[in-house]
């Protein structure tokens, strides 16, 4: 009963947290309305701020390759969520999930990601529910 | 021996002619006043009895408290404007400072969605904010707040604190035109007044209380209150973040972030 009070109340601090989790631009070039999920192999992490940047390439359905970036939030905020640089290598398989660029460029806003290992990461707010049903 | 004295003399001359350089420069310095913070009389002494501010302070994000702003003008027109334009597209970018990586200023700064820190010497109170690394200096050693038209107008404006018990407070003028009040969509002119009241919660001493009062007479009917609060952590340290570091969306003429990265 505790732990789960203590659990509604962090996800209640993580959803308040979540629309206000912006660094220096708003996310209006993403479509926030929609979702999609692709995998890949990692070809690039950029630990930084003000946002960390992990690109993949995903292999299309015409077997092309095309690079896909996904933008999150700044490295500052990521550390206090207890994400470390080295939770993602290049050549690590992933399965990720974002809300795409709207004008229909390859990349979107980071919503979860699954490590080679299996393991969830997940932003603030809706997407804790991806993690909280898949880490154990 | 002797045929080096012209090159001492005129080593000399130009010696002295640096030096006059030198006096010319240096007078202009004379003209300002030291102010106690940067006195050399010192006393550490008078730290300790102030209230304990250190570690970081996190914000309690939309928690904020207060009243409506009664907007005024051209920058009611505006704020109508940038509501309009949301409403119409929800995709729609209010344009402020901050979409470019440049800092946003007094008092948004206070307020932005990381970590606040304090640091209190002798006379001057210097804030840092986590977010574009801020910095703030608010002087408690007595000096005259100046008027808005003797600051330079800057980011941060010009502020004057002093200690009514345990809790600081602090006037703000000079801050630069254009920068948000509050909220997206209001600005200031450069006659705005900020005042602040920065205490510890009674019952809870890792609670932070900030009541913000803006007075301006080109943007706002009355005096406009929001009070924000903030948690204290003792854990981690403010964290480096230069917006600079890799900034891979810009911003169109119209002030709209590029999703060409």
């Amino acid at each position: 009963m505790k732990a789960a009070l203590a659990r509604l109340l962090a996800t209640a601090a993580l959803c308040a947290l979540a629309p206000l989790a912006v660094a220096h631009h708003s996310f209006s070039m993403f479509d926030q309305t929609r979702k999609v999920t692709h995998s890949g192999v990692v070809s690039e992490v950029q630990w930084t701020n003000p946002h960390v940047w992990i690109f993949v390439d995903v292999k299309r359905d015409d077997g092309a390759m095309e690079k896909w970036g996904m933008e999150f939030t700044s490295k500052v905020h990521l550390a206090r969520r207890n994400f470390t640089q080295d939770m993602v290598k290049v050549g690590d398989n992933v399965e990720f999930t974002v809300s795409p660029y709207a004008n229909g460029k390859p990349g979107g806003r980071f919503f979860t990601i699954r490590m080679a290992n299996g393991r969830y990461y997940c932003d603030v707010g809706a997407a804790q529910k991806v993690c909280d049903e898949n880490n154990h | 021996m002797l045929a080096r004295r012209p090159l001492l003399a005129a080593l000399a001359v130009a010696l002295t002619a640096d030096l006059s350089l030198l006096s010319s420069v240096e007078a202009q310095p004379a003209a300002r006043s030291v102010f106690p913070a940067n006195a050399e009389q010192v006393s550490y002494a008078e730290l300790d009895r102030l209230p304990d501010w250190r570690g970081i302070w996190q914000p309690n994000i939309g928690r904020v408290s207060g009243d409506q702003p009664v907007l005024i003008g051209e920058y009611k027109a505006r704020y109508e404007a940038e509501q309009a334009k949301l409403k119409a597209n929800p995709n729609y970018e209010v344009p402020e400072t901050l979409d470019n990586c440049e800092p946003d200023g007094m008092p948004s700064m206070m307020t932005m969605p990381y970590s606040l820190e304090f640091l209190f010497t002798p006379g001057k109170i210097v804030v840092n904010q986590e977010a574009l690394m801020m910095v703030r200096r608010i002087f408690t050693d007595g000096r005259p707040l100046p008027s808005v038209d003797e600051v330079d107008p800057n980011y941060f404006g010009y502020s004057v604190g002093r200690w009514e018990g345990e809790t600081l407070v602090v006037e703000t003028v000079g801050t630069k035109a254009g920068q948000r009040l509050g909220t997206p969509g209001i600005t200031n002119s450069d006659q705005l007044k900020i005042s602040e009241r920065i205490y510890l919660d009674a019952a809870n001493k890792d609670l932070l209380h900030v009541d913000f009062t803006y007075e301006d007479p080109n943007v706002l009917a009355q005096p406009w209150h929001q009070n924000h609060t903030f948690r204290r952590d003792r854990t981690w340290e403010i964290l480096e973040y230069v917006c600079a570091e890799n900034n891979r969306h810009p911003l169109d003429a119209e002030g709209q972030t590029q999703a060409d990265f």
